[in-house]
């Protein structure tokens, strides 16, 4: 224990901090310009000076350890003028433009000079003279404001881990500078702005357009893009978002933001936003009113579930939408439309895995929080590179590199590679095989674990098969790094899931981790894509991941419900797009998706959905499913409502409003409309009341309230009853290896800067990463005779594009690299696949691919 | 990109730090010599050699003088003009220099040949005036002499 007083007031610590940390706890404010609470103490402007009684200097608090008997003051006419001296000197060259500095209101500098003075400069040089850059798209960078505190560059090497900026020069001529001297060239985080205590650097997207005092409010929500769910700060004015803003200590992110999150949020105050209903007439997509759309789909869906039964009806969720949308499209189907065809795009990734690890391992096996990832000593990632697919988590394995973790990476992983200290790269999809391998000799090393026999059953099949001769660079680091890790994180992206022999990878990932006691983590890129299993938008489990063919579950449900759930399990994604082209699916739902643009195969996808007789589409934007439909309805987005969305932890958080739409509708109230109007009767007045059902209904909610979700620690498993796993065999192991000897593959890009087809509608992020482009690495470009830039057309057997190429050095085998999420160049038109047969997900792999330079 | 022998030259001064970071500073001078300054791409080979961010190198090499951060010709002239250079006549030797190739200071003469840089002290004020032509130094230094020495520098 330490005692110490600051100003006169005692204050005990239990462990060892600086004064800063000390007083800033204790509520007494020492003022800073480069010490700031997400970063290391530094020692550079030395404002934050303390008269500590016994030592005869003053001292600077943030770098001075907080000692037992010391008696600190913060505040003393000493204090004070070695202050106004400090800050005179930075006003030598701080070129005092406040009037027409976008951070004049919320300016450290600003607010220092107006408490400690000076009122005038004795210095009477001219000011350092240096242009205002606006090279770069995003960030404006004004070095005549910079006080070289420092905070950005350690921000962005300390905390980011990106590096992409550093003090150039030095003396009077130091200022901040990225490598290129003028665009950023780097992940467009944003952090550098948020710890800018003067006007320095700062957002083009707002630049001169509105003043901090004039924000009309402030609403503290979480992010919508990826399944992290980061807390971060709207800012609105005129009903329109201005600027997103993280909040210091707070949410998982604890004031860490990405580009995503931090400049994605334009889309909502998009232009092309789906304002009114539109339906067909005579082949065309018309205008129309609610009632005249609401009315047309319910005469549809009720004549076709009564001529042809619910079977022949379909829905499609989103994991963008909340679990209040979720549950209640999942009801709608179930109840009123009488099927439980209800699947999402989930099912080519997330949800697949998550069935196949519940299955095994037990309900909440993938219930692991990101801050565990910081203390990990191993951490293993595979299947894609979570700083681009879940950059905050991606920071929380950066961040464990730096303390020490070893990081193995298999495959490629961009983010990863100043951080990882081992990579494999096996053979092309022989990934399965290589961790079979590894699997095996873990198994023999630590022995039959009992807990679920039915695994270590399969594990000893396992080591039958498996050769233990495996030549592969790293491949021993590995093994033996895993034989000897006291603490693992496995880190699975879905790439190794998008594979025929997907559910051998993830028999792989889940036998470690049961054999190593590892924590488990999906990266999910959207947002609610374990809401809306947890939801029940599932076609084999109703909310809570209740089995439907278990008779107790489904007679409470219908019990509170008040009606009957159709007995059999429905269909999964792919099996509802084959039954639309078989035609025995007639009419599909979909709500916040896009299958003809998100499944592989799109022309495919669209051929099948031409065949359906009636299809109704919600969404915020018309999407080229949208184009087909029959209806379209105007939903509400994100900031437009209030909702709650379930994170790859599992933590419910509560996403809020911050605007006003003039148009649409939350989605379950379109869903309960046209319920009420198909007679089965849903009577929610808002969200809220949604969500009071489902804690009501679903075992795994249980009492669970807004007011408490709001609060952000709302962590699995809640109230509720997670269930042990249901099976008790391993699914079938089927052998599925292929001959991958093309010269060229081609793989899913997830790009730091978009998601699905949201980011877009974003200018920011469309000036950051403007168009889809084929990543090659090192070594295919120089077999093909490729530079930077090049044109070229690349062709599968399902099509071709043209584009350029960009070399990339981190693609460390003969993949080459393409995203999915430009209008027209979306590389899932180009990918055909084969269904893995236990996961239901699609396989991607073998896609090959011929580059032909133009 | 480097060739092998400087990329081994780097490896090996690697190998004598703890920390890859420690071998910035030689690297760069090695950079400079394959480069004659550090150029973007000089400081791009540096940073991939040593695994380092380049946002760092270039941080690193922009704060040391010594470091050329533009083209220099093929020799660099540096003069001292501190205080005992200044009072035995380094000024006029710069000018005497300036003159004959036509070059001025922190400039580089016509033909390449010449870069001049006026620098501060060198520590040689018992045997000044004094200078560096690139890493060689010459002391006592006199209006005829320097002229010898500068011309055996082609």
């Amino acid at each position: 224990m330490i005692t110490l007083t600051i100003n006169g007031k005692e204050i005990t610590l239990d462990k060892p901090i600086t004064v800063l940390e000390a007083a800033r706890q204790s509520g007494i404010k020492i003022p800073t310009l480069c010490a700031h609470e997400v970063l290391k103490p530094y020692g550079g402007c030395r404002l934050c000076v303390v008269e500590v009684e016994r030592m005869p200097r003053l001292q600077t608090a943030c770098t001075l350890m907080a000692a037992d008997g010391m008696e600190v003051r913060t505040e003393s006419e000493t204090i004070s003028e070695v202050r106004r001296g400090i800050l005179e000197f930075l006003l030598i060259n701080h070129p005092l433009d406040c009037p027409y500095c976008d951070k004049a209101g919320e300016c450290e500098l600003q607010d220092l000079v107006n408490k400690y003075g000076p009122t005038v400069g004795r210095h009477k040089e001219e000011k350092r003279k240096v242009a205002e850059s606006h090279k770069d798209q995003i960030f404006s960078r004004n070095m005549e404001r910079c006080v070289s505190c420092t905070r950005c560059v350690r921000m962005c090497s300390d905390m980011q881990g990106a590096s992409a900026i550093s003090m150039i020069a030095r003396g009077t001529h130091t200022r901040m500078e990225p490598f290129t001297a003028d665009s950023f060239n780097c992940e467009y985080c944003g952090n550098c702005l948020s710890v800018c205590p003067v006007g320095a650097i700062l957002s083009r997207l707002s630049l001169h357009s509105y003043r901090p005092w004039q924000v009309d409010k402030e609403v503290e929500t979480i992010c919508s893009y990826c399944g992290v769910g980061c807390t971060l700060v709207v800012q609105v004015r005129d009903d329109a978002i201005k600027r997103v803003i993280p909040k210091m200590g707070a949410g998982i992110n604890n004031g860490m933001l990405c580009s995503r999150g931090r400049f994605g949020y334009e889309y909502i105050g998009s232009e092309e936003r789906l304002r009114v209903p539109l339906v067909r007439k005579n082949g065309k997509l018309e205008q129309s009113t609610w009632s005249e759309a609401l009315g047309l789909i319910a005469e549809k869906l009720t004549e076709i579930r009564n001529t042809n039964g619910g079977k022949a009806i379909a829905g499609i969720a989103s994991p963008r939408c909340s679990n209040e949308d979720n549950y209640v499209f999942q009801k709608f189907m179930r109840m009123t439309c009488k099927t439980n065809n209800i699947d999402s795009v989930s099912r080519t990734g997330f949800a697949a895995a998550q069935k196949y690890f519940e299955d095994l391992l037990g309900q909440g096996i993938t219930g692991n929080l990101i801050d565990g990832l910081k203390h990990s000593e191993t951490i293993l990632v595979l299947g894609g590179d979570p700083t681009a697919v879940n950059p905050i988590l991606g920071l929380a394995i950066r961040e464990a590199a730096r303390d020490g973790a070893n990081i193995i990476v298999l495959g490629n992983a961009k983010g990863l590679e100043k951080f990882k200290t081992v990579q494999v790269v096996p053979p092309v999809f022989n990934e399965a095989v290589v961790l079979e391998e590894v699997l095996t000799e873990v198994f023999k090393a630590k022995g039959v674990r009992g807990e679920r026999p039915f695994v270590d059953k399969e594990l000893k099949l396992l080591s039958k098969r498996t050769s233990g001769k495996v030549d592969i660079e790293g491949y021993e680091e590995l093994k033996k790094a895993l034989l000897e890790t006291e603490s693992l994180s496995i880190v699975l992206g879905m790439d190794m899931v998008q594979r025929t022999d997907g559910h051998r990878t993830l028999f792989a990932v889940a036998a470690l981790t049961y054999l190593l006691e590892a924590r488990l983590y999906t990266l999910s890129e959207r947002a609610n894509e374990q809401g809306l299993i947890d939801a029940g938008c599932v076609p084999d489990m109703l909310p809570g991941g209740r089995p439907i063919n278990i008779s107790d579950f489904k007679v409470k449900f219908e019990t509170v419900w008040k009606g009957t759930i159709p007995d059999e399990d429905g269909l999964t994604l792919l099996e509802i797009i084959e039954g639309t082209r078989n035609k025995d699916i007639k009419a599909l739902y979909v709500m916040g998706e896009n299958p003809v643009f998100n499944i592989p195969d799109g022309s495919s996808v669209k051929e099948a959905l031409g065949n359906l007789d009636f299809m109704v589409v919600q969404d915020i934007f018309l999407t080229e499913t949208g184009e087909m439909a029959d209806v379209v309805l105007p939903a509400l987005g994100w900031t437009e409502r209030i909702g709650t969305y379930t994170n790859l932890e599992r933590r419910i958080q509560l996403q809020k409003k911050a605007v006003e739409s003039s148009s649409g509708m939350e989605d379950w109230r379109i869903l309960s409309e046209l319920s009420n109007k198909m007679e089965y009767k849903m009577k929610y007045m808002q969200a809220e009341d949604v969500m009071h059902e489902m804690a009501k209904v679903s075992p795994l909610y249980s009492e669970l309230t807004y007011s408490e979700i709001a609060e952000g620690e709302c962590l699995w498993p809640y109230h509720g009853e997670p269930l042990r796993g249901e099976i008790n065999e391993v699914p079938e192991m089927l052998d599925v290896a292929g001959d991958y000897r093309a010269d060229f593959y081609l793989a899913l890009e997830k790009p730091l800067f978009h998601s699905g087809s949201l980011s877009r509608r974003s200018q920011a992020l469309m000036k950051i990463y403007p168009e889809a482009s084929l990543k090659v690495g090192a070594a295919s470009a120089e077999k093909l005779g490729l530079t930077d830039g090049d044109k070229v057309q690349i062709s599968t057997s399902a099509g071709s594009l043209d584009t350029s190429v960009i070399i990339e050095d981190s693609i460390k085998d003969n993949r080459v690299y393409m995203s999915n999420n430009f209008a027209g160049s979306g590389v899932f038109n180009l990918m055909k696949f084969n269904v893995d047969k236990v996961t239901k997900a699609p396989g991607i792999e073998g896609c090959e691919v011929t580059i032909k330079k133009l | 990109m480097f060739n092998e022998t400087v990329i081994s030259e780097i490896n090996e001064i690697r190998g004598k730090y703890p920390d890859r970071r420690s071998a910035l500073l030689p690297s760069l001078y090695i950079a400079q010599r394959e480069f004659g300054w550090l150029s973007h791409e000089a400081m791009t080979c540096v940073a991939k050699t040593l695994n380092l961010p380049e946002a760092d190198v270039r941080g690193t090499a922009s704060f040391y003088s010594m470091f050329k951060n533009a083209p220099v010709g093929r020799h660099v002239i540096q003069i001292c003009t501190n205080v005992s250079c200044m009072i035995l006549g380094a000024e006029k030797l710069v000018d005497i220099v300036g003159a004959k190739y036509g070059v001025t200071s922190g400039g580089t003469s016509e033909d390449g040949r010449f870069s001049l840089v006026i620098m501060e002290c060198i520590g040689a004020c018992g045997t000044a005036p004094a200078m560096l032509v690139d890493t060689d130094f010459y002391e006592n230094l006199t209006e005829t002499n320097i002229l010898e020495i500068l011309d055996k520098y082609k």
